[in-house]
């Protein structure tokens, strides 16, 4: 069952994604009502691109380190909002070769998180047409919620 | 049954039909740069005769060597050979304003060889592993041009051209369309598509790709500049050239008073893509396929089957049957 007050936020090492995260503390702060899961997709580098192991599992444990710090801060940033702790939950989840909008949205549906937020990078319309944007795919494959982008 | 170094270097003279200094069996090709005409490539029990190095057919790269990759002539039956070697780069490919971080990927080749065999839209090759483990492609050498200098060969306005080739050219670009429709289906992407790297066999006329060695980090739109490379090739295609800014200003400053910014490609904003306002007899269905690329679009195409379906539908606003291009 899809629930309003059951909100995911997508987390990255972006600025735009810690703008986001500020809004929303700025909405909801001191309030009490509504659940709040962050999290972050981890993308695994490409072995095609990557192809020696060692530094591939360096880059890995890199990547990993920095949404893990990302997704501490970001907590903390909705504690210090006067978020109730028992509210606020943390999720890191591997891409497993899926687009990060993918991810985000089918642990929407999973998770019957009836509000999501994400923030929106200023991509150019060419950067947009030639590497995809996570916020515009999240908007493009919501269905039965919200979606709040960020800019 | 191994031949003795003086049978191998007797078969390679007879292979080449001249003589070397000597012959060396190499099955490590770790140090590529040291590999040189009368080397004998021995992988997996396939023997191949290095008759020198391949040279850069890109433009403003004319004439580089390019050493990863070797000709070559086969011991079996002496056919001709291009061996791509392992060779790992990591750049930053500009396209347009923009950087884009690129990995060379012998082992993506090598697995894109074996999902195209037998499929004639694609270059075909075996690759093998060498003593050392690297990933070593034995490509069949494909006669002919690439689709940019059987074009350009071609002297005609572009009326002319219009008339008697584009709908044969189109569909032949269609197959090349399909041909990547299928990569993408199976995950895959070119990742290098460019006008050099069609290639047209010079008997059967087909159209057929090439080079599928590079690799891009993005996992929101796998297939962004594949698509980007594909609006490039049809805008070539359809105006036998992409025509710049500078050249319309230098040849038909006339055409330049029809344009706005529009009207000119998306990603790279000196060429003009809305070729309708260059060739005005140009179908609009057919033009409207290309304005999808153009930096007016209001949406892009996400898959190259919608590019197939929207051409398709355009393409019986062409004269026609004519001849496909030759020179």
């Amino acid at each position: 069952m899809i629930l309003w007050n059951r909100i995911l936020v997508g987390i990255d090492d972006s600025e735009p994604s810690l703008s986001a995260l500020r809004y929303l503390a700025g909405v909801l702060g001191g309030s009490n009502t509504s659940k709040v899961r962050l999290l972050a997709v981890y993308t695994p580098p490409d072995p095609d691109s990557h192809p020696d192991e060692a530094a591939r599992a360096d880059l890995s444990a890199e990547r990993r380190l920095v949404l893990e710090t990302r997704l501490a801060q970001a907590y903390l940033l909705l504690v210090e909002a006067r978020l109730a702790r028992e509210n606020l939950s943390t999720d890191l989840v591997e891409a497993d070769g899926r687009p990060v909008g993918q991810v985000i949205m089918e642990y929407q549906a999973a998770g019957g998180y009836g509000t999501v937020v994400v923030g929106r990078r200023r991509l150019s319309k060419a950067e947009e047409f030639l590497f995809g944007s996570v916020s515009n795919s999240v908007v493009h494959r919501a269905t039965d919620c919200c979606v709040w982008v960020v800019a | 049954m191994p031949s003795s170094g003086m049978d191998l270097k007797l078969q390679a003279e007879e292979l080449l039909g001249s003589k070397l200094d000597r012959v060396r069996v190499v099955t490590d090709t770790t140090q590529f740069m040291d590999l040189s005409r009368g080397d004998v490539l021995d992988l997996q029990d396939r023997r191949y005769l290095v008759t020198g190095v391949a040279y850069e057919g890109r433009f403003g790269l004319d004439e580089e060597p390019k050493h990863w990759v070797k000709r070559a002539l086969d011991f079996s039956d002496g056919s001709q050979k291009l061996i791509k070697l392992v060779f790992f780069e990591e750049f930053d490919l500009p396209i347009g304003g923009l950087k884009v971080r690129c990995f060379r990927s012998p082992r993506k080749e090598a697995r894109i060889l074996e999902l195209v065999r037998g499929r004639p839209q694609f270059m075909q090759g075996i690759s093998f592993l060498d003593q050392a483990g690297n990933e070593v492609r034995v490509l069949d050498r494909i006669p002919g041009l690439s689709l940019d200098k059987n074009l350009d060969a071609l002297k005609l306005t572009h009326p002319a051209y219009f008339e008697g080739h584009l709908r044969a050219n189109l569909q032949k670009f269609l197959g090349c369309l399909e041909a990547i429709a299928f990569l993408h289906q199976r995950g895959e992407r070119h990742g290098d598509i460019r006008r050099d790297h069609i290639y047209i066999h010079s008997q059967n006329r087909s159209w057929i790709w090439i080079d599928f060695d590079y690799n891009f980090d993005f996992k929101e739109s796998p297939f962004g500049l594949d698509l980007f490379g594909l609006g490039n090739v049809l805008c070539y295609v359809l105006g036998r050239g992409i025509p710049t800014l500078h050249q319309l200003k230098q040849e038909r400053p006339e055409v330049l008073d029809r344009l706005d910014t529009g009207d000119l490609s998306l990603v790279i904003p000196n060429r003009v893509f809305n070729l309708k306002k260059v060739y005005p007899y140009l179908p609009e269905e057919i033009n409207r396929v290309l304005m999808h690329f153009a930096a007016s679009t209001p949406v892009y195409y996400e898959r190259v089957e919608e590019i197939i379906d929207d051409l398709r539908a355009g393409m019986a606003q062409l004269p026609g049957p004519a001849k496909e291009e030759r020179p």
